[in-house]
């Protein structure tokens, strides 16, 4: 399950966000995009050195200033039943077990062929979601082309 | 890495290479200096590498995002080291100075010790401190000498 999936559905839930400079913001994730600009809420930010706190009702974080983000655990399990319950949204395309563009045979031995691994699979796996990264230049992920 | 997946016809550039170390335990250094032990959960990948030029030279851009499970953050001071667990983290991949697998069979090469985290921070404190004092001297010469230091660039935009 790809990372910014694993972000919205911990929507609601409390995370820890580090950004680049070495601040800290806790709080609950409102909202997220495909960017990972994050939405939170009720959120305490502690200064790099974590000697000053702030608390502050609500913020918005762009994406590209992140370093990482810490989640509860208890969000993998949240995020199976999330998976199971959602029906399939590009049809009887999604099935086929190769990851890449939709290069077809191409995409289908790339990599480890008939590999459908639960959780990992990334790359292929948004190769599939079109509306991922759509600023990023418009390009799917997960392009696996013959190398020389 | 796993070898399997690189041969001459099919050959996964970047972060698509991790796809054969998902689920397996691997070493995360990030360009702050943290290093993180964790088991790679997935990943995602965006842009595309342009093939090759005349020169053989593969261009990619790629900014994925990881996703580690059970991670512990290892802080190392000179032989000492401690395991902070910290649970769940989606990291952004522009932030991952190296990822390198992690054989436990194998006895480590340099004997490390194992403290307490109390302890590791202790000496990480003063690790950080004595190099900062250092570092001061340091620049104080540079300037000196009229060498002004260039900054940290990742601190320099945010």
């Amino acid at each position: 399950m790809l990372p910014l999936t694993l972000l919205r559905t911990s929507v609601y839930h409390p995370m820890l966000v580090e950004l680049k400079n070495g601040e800290t913001y806790n709080g609950n994730l409102m909202s997220c995009d495909n960017f990972m600009n994050i939405h939170l809420r009720d959120v305490i930010c502690t200064s790099r050195d974590g000697d000053r706190f702030w608390k502050i009702p609500e913020c918005y974080i762009r994406g590209n200033t992140i370093k990482y983000l810490r989640l509860p655990e208890d969000i993998l399990g949240l995020v199976k039943e999330d998976t199971n319950e959602k029906p399939s949204r590009s049809g009887p395309n999604s099935r086929r077990p190769f990851r890449g563009r939709g290069d077809g045979g191409r995409g289908g031995h790339g990599g480890r062929p008939g590999d459908q691994r639960k959780g990992g699979g990334g790359g292929g796996r948004g190769g599939h979601q079109g509306s991922r990264g759509g600023g990023r230049g418009g390009q799917q992920g997960g392009q696996f082309r013959q190398g020389r | 890495m796993d070898l399997s997946i690189v041969n001459n016809d099919y050959y996964l550039s970047g972060m698509a290479a991790l796809i054969g170390d998902i689920d397996k335990q691997l070493m995360v250094m990030l360009r702050d200096g943290r290093t993180l032990i964790a088991f790679l959960r997935s990943l995602d990948q965006f842009g595309r590498d342009k093939g090759y030029d005349e020169w053989s030279i593969r261009y990619c851009f790629l900014v994925g995002n990881l996703v580690l499970h059970q991670a512990f953050e290892r802080i190392c001071i000179g032989h000492q080291y401690a395991d902070i667990p910290r649970g769940l983290f989606v990291i952004r991949g522009e932030n991952v100075l190296f990822i390198g697998e992690l054989d436990f069979h194998q006895p480590l090469r340099v004997p490390l010790i194992e403290v307490t985290i109390e302890e590791i921070l202790k000496l990480q404190k003063e690790d950080i401190e004595k190099k900062g004092r250092i570092e001061k001297l340091r620049q104080k010469a540079m300037i000196e000498h009229g060498l002004v230091g260039e900054g940290n660039p990742i601190e320099e935009h945010y």
